[in-house]
């Protein structure tokens, strides 16, 4: 089956071609179907490949399909690995891919673009395949910018909407500035390993010649591009804005898959970046400032998604925290929880904003528990999830990473549980602020107010199912579990374990207690959250209403977006209009044009020769002839 | 290249085009020569006696001419193929003759195309 | 060799069809025919043992290839020829088959193994094409093509014959490894080579330089290519084109590439007048058509780079080459002629707001510029990457560096032709595509996009 991998990314851009082609002559239902069964297919598949790989563990299947690019020494072949690592990723982009596939045929299905839609989503998901199979870095490549433009197409959804239109354009540019790093450093690694293919690389990694400050400036470059693709510090302001896309690819694109992207590099780089310590420090630090922030933002925000995808940033932090301090397995584990509960909780989200006919605003909502009780009833555990209580999954994954940053660093450990204090506290507020109390939008909107339909609610069930059971993936040896997880992917963390230093394993007294801190926390946060919101029945203030310093600063994200706007476009463009104005106006164009006219008037001059004559012709090579003649002679 | 080659081994060459040129130019020359010339104007008419000329003697005539002409030269030309072939007929033995009688059936083709197509009516 | 007999007797079998006033068979058999034929050669590929028939003919890989693009060439713009040759003139059966015997011609030129096979080939290949550019007697244009293409031609073969002749008598043979082994066993020992054969190479270098329309030997190339009907410049600018490189690289790159100090330059310059002759005048037509034919000028100085470089990929190079400007050509043909077909005008401008009315043409019209001028993610970008490596790495640096010049040169007039299919409006009908000429614009794009994403789908043929 690992031999058939190729199929897993080939049926959903299959599903493309015929729903972007198709778009006009199939009905909505078979679109729908089409889009989500070849995704369905592609699951099925990976299903069997994981079941293989698992039966037989084996280091990193490569197939190769062909020869992509050959060119002097620079050889692309188009290829894929199958190991662990990509195989769990397949299974949580197929899987949750096809739920959310069925959810939007439910959610989608009154707009006018639902081939439109079902083709980029289906185009994303090839691309997505392509980024976690590809066996070298330009593959990964290809499929990092494919899962860009995507996400840009489908931000842009409702493009009609300017806002939304530049939303899109934001999240391209901002990843655009990721990619560039991404690509620098793809192109020093072929400098200095003579090769892009992953097992090459990561085999000369710790090799000869292969110097201390090159590791460091490629991983840096690479870490950079993870900054763009998975919402980091700074270059974290367009998943907030990303919003503006339909729900289902929030919950796809910008909860789940794409935005883990730069996770997924890393892990896969993990030898690269253990052996550029300072490198590490860097991503822990940016991964904790950014779960902090982002956490911090999110306790204000009133617009329901808004909430969520700070939440996102948040944890896509605790990931890189987790990377930072070499808790790969642990890292990778949250990728895996934070895929369940977040799109669970995006998908929650979006059947509210249905059921509210399109109202995100959370001072509008309240009590919506009675109306929509499916909806509720997995938000809640979604929230639970991601709060860090056991036993649900966010628990483990969370205190995984928490434990290695108490073993790396002990400050890093008490900002982390000060984030999951957060995160407990901002999660609830949104659970009391959308589903207790009493209703508090428009009299037609409470008389509309509905469930959403079986194939919307049915995906959010398994999600919640997921949501609550996936931490036994991974259940640490303190709570009597066998770390599943750790020793399916040890294989491709097996020369990051090796070359990493490591201490006295942690006793589990120690661990009991980090893991009562941290739930302690998040159970306090759950009672502040609760009486402020759920039981007072407190709302946030209106828009430019009054506020206390700091819930000001929060509330306008600390002024990240003006500060850029000061800080580097405003320069940008008083540069650019000066360049333009007065460098290319008239100098370079000035050049240029003067060339073109040049080039014109030869050509004038030049056609003057085709006279017609054949006369004139012969006479013309007779000349040639005569002029090679003598420089033969010359040369004899 | 080669320090041999100097400007006699250009000798063949010179010759030849020395050979080309004094041919073409020479017997030019020579027939203009060795004609006996009396230039009267009665020596330049056309003829001395009979109907007068009316008009340039190079005046466009058929194109059948030319057709019927080249034909001939066609087909007059693939005979001398077969005196070598006849020369050597022996030897040749029975691949010759098979292929021979190749070359006689395309030539007999193209002779029927010719017919058909009406090439030689001369009307 | 049996693709050969198939296209002679293909040939034949073609004239008697229309003898009998089989008109409606003519395109299907010939198709047919060309596709058995097209059989036949692949069935070649890497079961070369050594020449055959005394040493005449050589079916080598390389024969196979380039046998292969002029046959798949030749059937496309057939193809589009359903119905053309019908409003020329009443003698449909014969165009077929003369072009098929200059096929047939362009057989020999690509699988040759010996001179006298070279010039049998060329003047096969040669006489039909002077016939084909005049097949519109009426027509004073087609006349004049056809005469000076006549007369030039027979000119430039004059000097090919002479450089034969005197390479016979520096070297004693005909055969390409006797004089090979002729050259290098006289620079081993030291002896010195004839300025006979010098002159000679010389001279054959002129002939083929001709033949492939480099400058200073390109003037007959726009006149001839404008003044024919536009299916048999096409015919002429790829097929022809690249049976003419084939025939000079295989000259250059196996018999005389012991010379290669002595007549690199002069190809060289060759190459650099060619590609600024083609492309600055190409730039002030306002002429499809005459554009195209300058355009073809200054490809054969990119092909060209084979022949001065003459790398391990030489080879490659003119294949990939040959196939991306083949099938651009093709497009931008098939457009030409629907085109004409229905305003009755080749200027630019008659393509102007193409795009909207057109959208499947104007696309593919818009790929065979892109191609044509080498952007990426075409096949035209491969050819001309391999080739500028190449040349490369040969140490031709301030070839490529003018090449690469050119290539910005050109383009500006590809674009010409995008531009006013896309950003100039005009009342225009909508243009009857007929189906054939999809199929040939659909493969030939295809063709075009796919080796220019993947180009290791294409053989090595070395």
């Amino acid at each position: 089956m690992i031999a058939l991998v190729w199929l897993v990314p080939l049926l959903p851009l299959i599903g493309f071609l015929v729903n972007g082609l198709g778009r006009n002559v199939l009905s909505k239902g078979v679109l729908g179907f089409i889009g989500s069964a070849v995704v369905l297919g592609s699951f099925i598949i990976s299903v069997l490949i994981f079941n293989e790989l698992h039966s037989s563990p084996q280091a990193a299947h490569v197939i190769p399909l062909f020869d992509w690019i050959q060119a002097g020494n620079f050889k692309v072949p188009f290829s894929f690995q199958v190991d662990g690592l990509s195989a769990i990723m397949l299974l949580i982009i197929t899987g949750i891919g096809f739920l959310i596939h069925v959810y939007s045929t439910g959610y989608m299905h009154y707009d006018a673009g639902f081939a439109k839609f079902f083709a980029y989503l289906n185009l994303f998901i090839f691309f997505m395949l392509l980024l976690v199979l590809g066996s070298n870095y330009v593959v990964m490549f290809i499929g990092w910018e494919g899962v860009g433009l995507c996400s840009y197409l489908l931000i842009g959804f409702w493009f009609t909407n300017s806002a939304y239109a530049s939303a899109a354009k934001k999240a391209f540019v901002m990843n655009r500035i990721g990619d560039l790093g991404f690509l620098i450093a793809v192109f020093l690694i072929f400098t200095t390993f003579g090769s892009i293919e992953f097992t090459e690389v990561f085999s000369k990694a710790d090799g000869p010649g292969i110097g201390a400050g090159m590791l460091t400036l490629i991983t840096i470059l690479l870490f950079v591009g993870a900054t763009g693709k998975s919402a980091q510090v700074p270059l974290f302001t367009w998943l907030p804005d990303a919003m503006a896309g339909p729900t289902p690819v929030s919950a796809l694109i910008h909860a789940a898959t794409m935005v883990t992207a730069g996770i997924y590099m890393i892990a896969r780089s993990n030898i690269l970046f253990t052996l550029a310590p300072y490198t590490l420090d860097i991503v822990a630090v940016i991964g904790i400032v950014t779960a902090l922030l982002a956490a911090a933002i999110a306790i204000t925000q009133t617009d329901i998604k808004k909430v969520l995808a700070y939440s996102t940033v948040s944890q896509l932090g605790y990931m890189f925290l987790g990377l930072g301090v070499g808790a790969f397995t642990g890292s990778f584990f949250h990728v895996i929880t934070h895929a369940f509960f977040k799109a669970l909780l995006f998908l929650g989200a979006g059947s509210v904003i249905h059921g509210m006919s399109n109202e995100q605003d959370m001072r509008l909502m309240g009590g919506l528990r009675s109306k929509l009780p499916v909806t509720f009833w997995t938000m809640l555990a979604g929230t639970i999830a991601i709060a860090g209580l056991p036993p649900f999954s966010g628990f483990f994954s969370k205190d995984e990473i928490l434990a290695h940053a108490y073993e790396h660093n002990k400050l890093l450990w008490v900002l982390g549980v000060i984030g999951a204090m957060l995160t407990s506290f901002y999660m609830f507020r949104m659970l009391f602020l959308t589903f207790s109390g009493k209703f508090r939008g428009t009299h037609e909107q409470e008389h509309h107010a509905h469930e959403s339909p079986s194939s919307m609610t049915i995906p959010l069930v398994i999600l919640a199912i997921l949501s609550v059971a996936g931490g036994l993936l991974n259940v640490p040896e303190a709570l009597g579990g066998s770390q599943w997880l750790h020793e399916f992917l040890s294989p491709v963390f097996a020369a990051s374990t090796a070359s990493a230093a490591h201490g006295e394993p942690m006793d589990h007294a120690t661990e009991f207690m980090l893991m009562a801190i941290s739930v302690g926390g998040a159970l306090v946060s759950l009672v502040i959250a609760y009486f402020r919101y759920g039981k007072s029945g407190h709302v946030p203030a209106p828009d430019f209403g009054p506020r206390s310093f700091f819930a000001k600063l929060s509330y306008h994200k600390f002024y990240i977006d003006e500060f850029y706007d000061a800080l580097i476009r405003k320069p940008l463009d008083a540069v650019s209009g000066f360049l333009f104005s007065v460098v290319d106006k008239t100098g370079i164009d000035g050049l240029v044009n003067g060339l073109g006219k040049g080039t014109v008037e030869t050509s004038k001059g030049l056609r003057l020769l085709q006279t017609g004559n054949i006369g004139f012709y012969i006479f013309m090579m007779v000349i040639g002839i005569l002029a090679i003649l003598v420089y033969s002679f010359i040369k004899i | 290249m080669e320090a041999q080659s100097t400007a006699i081994n250009y000798l063949p060459i010179i010759f030849q085009i020395l050979v080309a040129l004094g041919f073409a130019v020479g017997t030019m020359a020579v027939t203009h020569m060795i004609g006996p010339k009396r230039k009267t104007s009665d020596k330049l008419t056309p003829f001395e006696a009979g109907i007068k000329v009316v008009g340039n003697a190079r005046q466009p005539f058929s194109v059948k001419y030319f057709l019927v002409a080249i034909l001939f030269v066609l087909f007059d030309v693939e005979v001398i193929f077969m005196y070598p072939w006849a020369v050597n007929f022996r030897e040749l033995g029975s691949t010759g003759m098979i292929e021979m009688f190749i070359f006689m059936g395309t030539l007999l083709l193209g002779f029927f195309y010719i017919i058909k197509k009406k090439a030689l009516d001369w009307d | 060799m049996n693709a050969l007999i198939t296209i002679s007797v293909l040939a034949v079998l073609v004239l008697y069809l229309g003898l009998y006033k089989a008109n409606k068979a003519l395109l299907p058999v010939t198709l047919l025919g060309l596709a058995v034929a097209l059989f036949f050669t692949i069935n070649h590929w890497n079961v070369f043992t050594g020449p055959t028939f005394n040493d005449m003919m050589s079916y080598d890989n390389f024969a196979v290839a380039f046998s292969g693009i002029t046959i798949t060439s030749t059937m496309l713009i057939l193809l589009l020829s359903k119905g053309y040759f019908e409003k020329i003139s009443d003698h449909v059966a014969e165009y077929y088959s003369i072009i098929l015997f200059s096929l047939a011609g362009i057989l020999v030129m690509v699988s040759y193994h010996n001179m006298t096979m070279l010039f049998i080939g060329i003047e096969i290949m040669s006489v039909s094409l002077y016939i084909l550019a005049g097949i519109r007697k009426q027509d004073f244009a087609s006349n004049e093509a056809a005469l000076k293409y006549f007369l030039m031609g027979a000119f430039s073969t004059g000097f090919l014959l002479f450089g034969v002749a005197l390479i016979y008598g520096a070297a004693h043979s005909f055969d390409l490894e006797a004089i090979k082994m002729h050259l290098e066993t006289n620079l081993q020992t030291g002896q010195a080579i004839s300025p006979l054969f010098y002159t000679g190479v010389v001279l054959m270098a002129v002939g083929m330089a001709f033949k492939v329309g480099a400058a200073p030997f390109h003037f007959w190339t726009p006149d001839v290519y404008e003044g024919s009907p536009s299916l048999i410049t096409a015919f002429m600018s790829t097929v022809v084109k690249t049976a003419g490189f084939a025939a000079f690289l295989r000259l250059f790159a196996t018999c005389f590439y012991p010379l290669h100090d002595f007549w690199m330059p002069v190809i060289l310059v060759i190459t650099i007048i060619t590609l600024f002759a083609g492309n600055i005048t190409a730039l002030y037509q306002n002429n499809f058509k005459r554009m195209l034919a300058w355009s073809s000028i200054s490809h054969a100085g990119y092909m060209l780079f084979a022949i001065v470089s003459l790398g391990s990929e030489a080879s490659y190079g003119v294949f990939v080459y040959a196939i991306a400007y083949s099938a651009a050509s093709i497009i931008a043909f098939a457009g030409l002629v629907l085109m004409q077909a229905n305003t009755g005008s080749d200027s630019f401008d008659s393509f102007n707001g193409l795009g909207r009315k057109n959208p499947f043409l104007a696309f593919t019209l818009t790929v065979a510029m892109l191609s044509l001028a080498g952007i990426p993610l075409t096949a035209g970008f491969i050819g001309k990457f391999i080739m500028f490596s190449n040349a490369l790495s040969s140490m031709h640096t301030w070839l490529v560096v003018l090449a690469v010049i050119n290539a910005v040169i050109s383009i500006f007039y590809y674009f010409r032709v995008i531009v006013a299919m896309y950003f100039k409006d005009a009342e225009r009908a909508e243009l009857e595509i007929p189906l054939n000429f999809k199929v040939v614009l659909a493969i030939s794009v295809v063709a075009t996009i796919l080796i220019g994403i993947w180009p290791a789908f294409l053989p090595n043929v070395i």
